[in-house]
């Protein structure tokens, strides 16, 4: 192998795995692509270090290394790209794809999302069956779809605005609040607290928390640590957005 | 018969945040369904668990593990990685009502100028139950990769 087609390689195979790192894989995930895409273009062995927010691989071929380091920006969670790139190591496992294939795929790879008057609705009803489900009465359930509504679109429109995510969570939390809050209004309502708990539930950081958990079961300790840390920030950024809200209502 | 009923409510109103935050996290299409599959499934073997009197952490942590097994042969079918239909399937179990007890006590500790005990109870009880669900899920769901696929990929 020439020296030029390892570097082009290297670079396909550390694109791939930022890509997996930006859009939320967990860690034994990205190193087991990496390694199966660089093994199957015809490395001899890839070895990854992966911290919080770089990353470094090194590649091996006939004695001669190349190192190369990445930084890594959180994009958010994207699942079809995950997919996408793990379909990509699968075809060039079975040999239907060469490094030129693999380089035409990556560039091709964009991250789509759902349109937001889709996901608002949807996650309306997901925090209204939350709220039926840990035993809310139906009017519970309406006041937890428009809550959640109202915060998603808020949620949306800062993330679209590049706001930080503490921020954008922190209001997202008390604007979300601050709708529940109609069941103590006026007596419509039997169980209003559990409107006001469901309709937050949207700002629960799944992701990052099974992430976390997952990576520091499975040995990498430090990325699992700082993903613990972010999702306890984010956790702790809506609870002052609550704060504050139920201190404006007076359930403080 | 009350119990198919409230076995069917279950799934149906598991199933819903299932597909809801599946589309938060991006998952194409044409998984959805095997998201919202996979998270009714898991939402009623914990329910039938609860009501067999086992405690909700146990019942969480099989439930997880269940959730594990079935989104694996998912993967396996469509060659997509396992976490892509978990995450999102094991969503509804997310201890809420709990973390915002928990949330709620300790900011009315902070409020409050001497320490009460109902309030320091509430704090603790629910916190060790929100952190004890929370490992649960992600223990349980890491399991078939922790027991079976210990040296091979899974797909």
């Amino acid at each position: 192998m020439y020296a030029d087609t390892q570097n082009d390689i290297t670079r396909q195979v550390v694109r791939a795995a930022q890509l997996l790192l930006a859009y939320g894989a967990e860690s034994d995930l990205v190193e087991e692509i990496s390694q199966r895409l660089g093994r199957a273009l015809g490395l001899a062995s890839v070895e990854l270090s992966i911290s919080s927010n770089a990353l470094v691989m090194t590649s091996l071929v006939h004695g001669r290394c190349v190192t190369t380091t990445r930084r890594i920006r959180e994009h958010g969670i994207n699942m079809a790209v995950v997919c996408e790139l793990q379909r990509i190591c699968l075809l060039a496992e079975k040999g239907l794809y060469g490094p030129n294939e693999v380089r035409k795929r990556l560039a091709r790879i964009h991250p789509r999302s759902y349109p937001r008057w889709v996901v608002i609705p949807v996650i309306g009803l997901s925090c209204a069956s939350f709220c039926h489900l840990s035993g809310g009465d139906v009017i519970a359930c309406l006041i937890t779809f428009l809550a959640s509504a109202c915060g998603m679109y808020v949620r949306l429109i800062l993330a679209a605005r590049h706001f930080n995510v503490l921020v954008n969570f922190a209001i997202t939390a008390f604007i979300t609040t601050l709708v529940a809050q109609l069941g103590y209004l006026k007596p419509i309502t039997a169980t209003p607290q559990l409107a006001m708990a469901a309709a937050v539930l949207m700002l629960v950081p799944g992701f990052p928390m099974i992430n976390a958990i997952s990576d520091m079961v499975k040995g990498h300790m430090n990325v699992g640590i700082s993903r613990w840390g972010q999702a306890t920030l984010m956790t702790v950024s809506s609870v002052i957005g609550i704060t504050i809200a139920m201190q404006l209502g007076g359930l403080l | 018969m009350s119990l198919l009923l409230l076995l069917l409510n279950d799934a149906f109103f598991a199933a819903i945040p299932a597909i809801g935050f599946a589309m938060l996290f991006n998952v194409p299409k044409r998984f959805l369904i095997f998201c919202a599959i996979a998270g009714a499934i898991g939402h009623c073997a914990r329910t039938v668990m609860l009501r067999y009197g086992l405690p909700i952490e146990w019942a969480t942590f099989v439930a997880a593990a269940l959730i594990g097994v079935i989104t694996i042969a998912f993967a396996k079918r469509h060659l997509a990685p396992p976490l892509l239909y978990a995450v999102a399937a094991i969503i509804p179990m997310i201890p809420g009502s709990y973390a915002f007890n928990t949330v709620i006590a300790i900011v009315k500790l902070t409020a409050s100028h001497s320490l009460q005990p109902e309030l320091l109870n509430s704090a603790v009880t629910n916190g060790l139950k929100t952190i004890f669900i929370l490992g649960a899920l992600s223990v349980g769901l890491a399991m078939p990769a922790l027991v079976y696929y210990r040296t091979r990929p899974i797909i």
